[in-house]
């Protein structure tokens, strides 16, 4: 509806790009007298503003409402007693936090929201709802008919990630009213991003290097070519654009280049922003030290690699090929990868595609002394390595001991790693892998 | 709400931006009241239709049925006899409202306060046989009688209420209606103890009670134990959508009706605050949406999709919530129409990033060459690295990125792990299935923009 209401301008103001969902969700929150049908589901990717909108919308119009995660609520006894308290505006004491009642069933938590005064053109508001579908049978039916089993004038809005078919069971076939928050495209994220310019500038301010809207667009732009393709994430995003923002400027902090010097710029900021397009979601500096391969700070003992090389390669190749890899001399041709690469690629799928295959512990011993140059005896020690193997999970055991051929073993390493492991002790693996002709 | 606005209007001049606008609003206060007029004039409008729609607790056809129940009701509150019966019919078709109406005008009655007792249980909310026994007791007031005791074991509340029922004779007890909504899910309580001593109170004579319960399955008896069916009166009252019965919609015109009786505005009433002269011009405009040929193709093609009232209702509810502007009008249907046959699905696909929307195609792929077998990540790894190997135009990505890209599909629920992989398998072998179709991914991608070329020549090609 066309409307003259300021909160909706002030909305439109403070959450860009959003104008078309605002609108919906106007029409369907019980302000004024409005009616409202008894539940909505709000879905769309992440950070699309779903839960800033459904808030800030029910604070501006004052509108009675609790709104409760289904992730920290986890049990339907948490989720019930914190409604109960928004609800009824019981403040917990922090000496001794009692709820304001104690309700564990559904049942309960009718009777106490019929019991709570001024509860009509109520809302409550269930974020990640789609945790909903791992708890009680009858909750999410019952939490879709809530109007109906209550009597009050409550409207339910559900946000999620997921589409609203995920939901369906038997005993669920009520659709609500569905408001969808498309993911941000390329134009609105640049000019969300942008919004960020006061806050770069204030961490800017020290370099005392000064700089336009303009150049800073520019450097979104740059930003954005590497990174839309893998992430749409704004929030995410933001994080990533402010980070790199100061690895940006470097060059005209150290007077190495001028600010209209676009091309060296990007000439340098852009091989730093594919690194950190590898730390994405991770949150860690990509200069810092735990961007280190774990195969280099891991300190295994030397038999202890070869081990594990071993076991990678009783994970990795299929028994039938042992005899050719290892054994030396074996009929008329030396060992050579070649011709067992050629017959392992008449099998569709490539052992490298399906994990890591259990093995015996004394075909493990057997590849260990083949791929070992010298001789070591067989002792305490070299079982007391297996099992610290075992323990820090780089191979995990299958099934209970009890069996009676003994234990089986898997490895649990990449080959990226075993890879850097193997070069530690001059060990070329390549050769000894029948699948790895891609690698 | 005048206190908000002022608060607008101090936020947009410490923001510097808004002054432009206060001296547009200044100037355009005439025109703005008469805006906020029109706009009084519509929420008006809106409200009583909405009103109309959400709380119209008018139930129609199932006169038969409905003189039935209220009969079998009426025996046991005059004659004192018990009865056991089950209302089926399929879900949202009125069961629930036809036995209010029923129960309604009984409770009207002068005798209903002083014989009877009203008892609701919702298979929902009263998960086990426990909790319906503590809800049943307070719902015939005894709480009182319990209040002193130690509320004790189940088999003691049982053994108490049931007390309480036998008290008396036939004739000088009062008689209780049991209504048992979502009767099937009371028949997965343990051993069924409720419904086999409901059953038998109401066989053996001891107390005039009559049960009477609601469900959506047809089976229902079969999920009842041998010694609880034997007890049970196998009076059933079917709600089935029959010809002559009007939940239905089979026609355009009875659609047609519905929309006019739904959408219609009373004319003359005072109560409603819009004047007849309003009122009255609704009402033609309507008519004049209602005989539009394009407006009954709409509706045609909505009851080729689904012909219940219920569903109709639904859409006329979207409608008016979606409604802006002045009038209803053909597009603002089509509009809806064509949002209910929209995949949500393709959606969410359309909001994936290229590289997810590459993962997916691989993934389409990879079921089209393996005969729909299991996939993992290494393998849909692999399909993707030929590709962009192949291919120049498209960005490479660290291993870490596709793996979490991956892993961003599968929270969106667009591939499920295999149950049967145990949980010791490391991520990158464990086994998916995909749970969208390659027409909506096909789809999908005709629908994305800004999708290199290549990606969209490679999804539409069939084997690669």
């Amino acid at each position: 509806m066309m409307t003259s209401d300021p909160v909706i301008e002030f909305l439109k103001q403070s959450l860009p790009c959003r104008d078309s969902q605002i609108d919906q969700l106007y029409n369907l929150i019980p302000h004024k007298d409005h009616l409202t049908p008894p539940c909505i589901y709000v879905y769309g990717g992440a950070s699309t503003g779903k839960t800033t909108l459904v808030t800030s919308m029910l604070q501006q119009l004052e509108i009675k409402h609790a709104i409760v995660n289904l992730v920290e609520c986890y049990t339907s006894k948490i989720l019930f007693e914190s409604i109960l308290n928004k609800l009824s505006d019981h403040k917990l004491d922090p000496t001794n936090p009692v709820p304001y009642a104690r309700c564990d069933n559904l049942i309960d938590f009718i009777s106490h929201l019929q019991a709570i005064e001024g509860l009509d053109r109520s809302v409550i508001v269930l974020d990640k709802a789609e945790e909903l579908r791992n708890m009680e049978v009858n909750l999410l039916p019952g939490i879709l008919r809530i109007r109906e089993l209550t009597n009050l004038k409550i409207t339910m809005i559900l946000i999620s990630d997921i589409v609203f078919e995920k939901y369906y069971s038997k005993s669920t076939n009520i659709e609500p009213l569905k408001v969808y928050f498309p993911q941000y495209n390329k134009d609105d994220l640049l000019e969300i991003l942008t919004l960020d310019f006061d806050y770069v500038r204030k961490l800017a301010e020290e370099t005392s290097v000064d700089f336009d809207v303009e150049f800073y667009k520019n450097y979104l732009n740059l930003f954005l070519s590497v990174f839309y393709r893998a992430c749409r994430d704004l929030c995410e995003l933001r994080h990533m654009s402010r980070s790199n923002f100061m690895k940006y400027i470097q060059p005209v902090v150290q007077k190495q280049c001028s600010v209209t010097d676009s091309m060296s710029l990007w000439r340098n900021i852009s091989p730093i922003l594919k690194n950190s397009l590898e730390v994405l979601y991770l949150r860690v500096d990509v200069t810092s030290e735990q961007m280190k391969s774990a195969a280099h700070s891991l300190e295994l003992p030397y038999y202890a690699k070869y081990l594990l090389v071993a076991a990678y390669l009783a994970s990795y190749n299929s028994a039938k090929d042992d005899k050719k890899l290892f054994v030396r001399n074996a009929g008329r041709k030396s060992r050579s990868v070649r011709d067992v690469k050629t017959k392992s690629k008449v099998s569709e799928q490539l052992n490298t595609q399906l994990g890591p295959k259990p093995f015996t512990f004394d075909r493990l011993l057997a590849i260990f002394y083949a791929i070992l140059e010298e001789k070591v005896g067989f002792n305490n020690n070299l079982l007391a390595q297996v099992s610290s193997l075992v323990e820090l999970r780089l191979l995990s055991t299958i099934g209970d001991g009890t069996s009676l051929d003994g234990q089986k073993y898997k490895c649990n390493v990449s080959f990226d790693f075993v890879h850097s492991i193997a070069k530690t002790i001059g060990f070329n693996i390549r050769k000894y892998l029948s699948d790895f002709s891609h690698l | 709400m005048q206190r908000l606005y002022k608060t607008f209007l101090i936020i947009n001049i410490l923001n510097g931006s808004g002054k432009d606008k206060i001296y547009k609003l200044v100037e355009g206060g005439k025109s703005l009241q008469a805006f906020k007029k029109m706009e009084n004039k519509l929420l008006h409008i809106l409200k009583c239709l909405k009103q109309n729609l959400l709380e119209n607790k008018e139930c129609h056809g199932y006169d038969k049925e409905e003189q039935q129940i209220f009969d079998l009701l009426e025996r046991t509150l005059d004659c004192g006899e018990s009865n056991s019966a089950l209302l089926i019919g399929p879900r949202r078709c009125g069961k629930t409202l036809l036995v209010n109406k029923v129960l309604e005008r009984i409770q009207h009655k002068d005798n209903f306060d002083t014989d009877c007792i009203l008892v609701k249980l919702n298979g929902l909310i009263h998960t086990d046989d426990r909790l319906a026994l503590k809800s049943t007791t307070s719902q015939m007031q005894l709480d009182n009688v319990v209040d002193g005791k130690v509320f004790g074991t189940f088999a003691e509340n049982l053994a108490f209420l049931l007390e309480c029922l036998r008290t008396g004779d036939k004739s000088k007890s009062r008689s209780v209606i049991f209504i048992l909504d979502e009767f099937d899910l009371f028949c997965c309580h343990h051993n069924q103890t409720l419904l086999y001593n409901l059953f038998d109170v109401s066989q053996s004579a001891q107390a005039p009670i009559c049960i009477l319960g609601i469900t959506c399955r047809l089976d229902v008896i079969e999920l009842l134990e041998k010694r609880v069916k034997s007890r049970f009166s196998h009076r059933q009252i079917f709600l089935l959508p029959h010809e002559n019965q009007t939940s239905n919609v089979h026609t355009v015109g009875d659609a047609v009706n519905k929309i006019e009786y739904y959408l219609k505005l009373p004319e003359g009433n005072k109560k409603l605050q819009i004047n007849t002269a309003v009122a009255k011009q609704w009402n033609r405009n309507l008519n004049n949406l209602l005989k539009e040929k394009k407006f009954r193709n709409v509706i045609q093609r909505l009851i080729d999709l689904d012909n219940s009232e219920a569903m109709l209702k639904d859409f006329l509810v979207k409608v008016i919530f979606h409604f802006t502007g002045e009038n209803l009008t053909v597009d603002l249907f089509q509009k809806e129409l064509n949002i209910l046959e929209e995949d949500d699905m393709i959606k969410v696909l359309q909001d994936l990033t290229v590289l997810e929307l590459c993962l997916i195609i691989s993934m389409k792929h990879h079921l089209e060459i393996y005969d729909n077998n299991p996939m993992n990540f290494e393998m849909i790894y692999n399909r993707f690295m030929k590709f962009a190997n192949a291919n120049a135009g498209i960005q490479n990505f660290q291993r870490a990125v596709m793996l979490k890209a991956f892993e961003h599909i599968q929270g969106l629920e667009l591939i499920s792990m295999l149950s049967n992989t145990g949980s010791k398998v490391q991520k990158e072998y464990q086994f998916f299935k995909l749970l969208v179709t390659p027409e909506q991914i096909l789809d999908a991608v005709k629908k994305s923009s800004g999708l290199p070329t290549e990606v969209a020549q490679w999804a539409r090609s069939s084997l690669t």
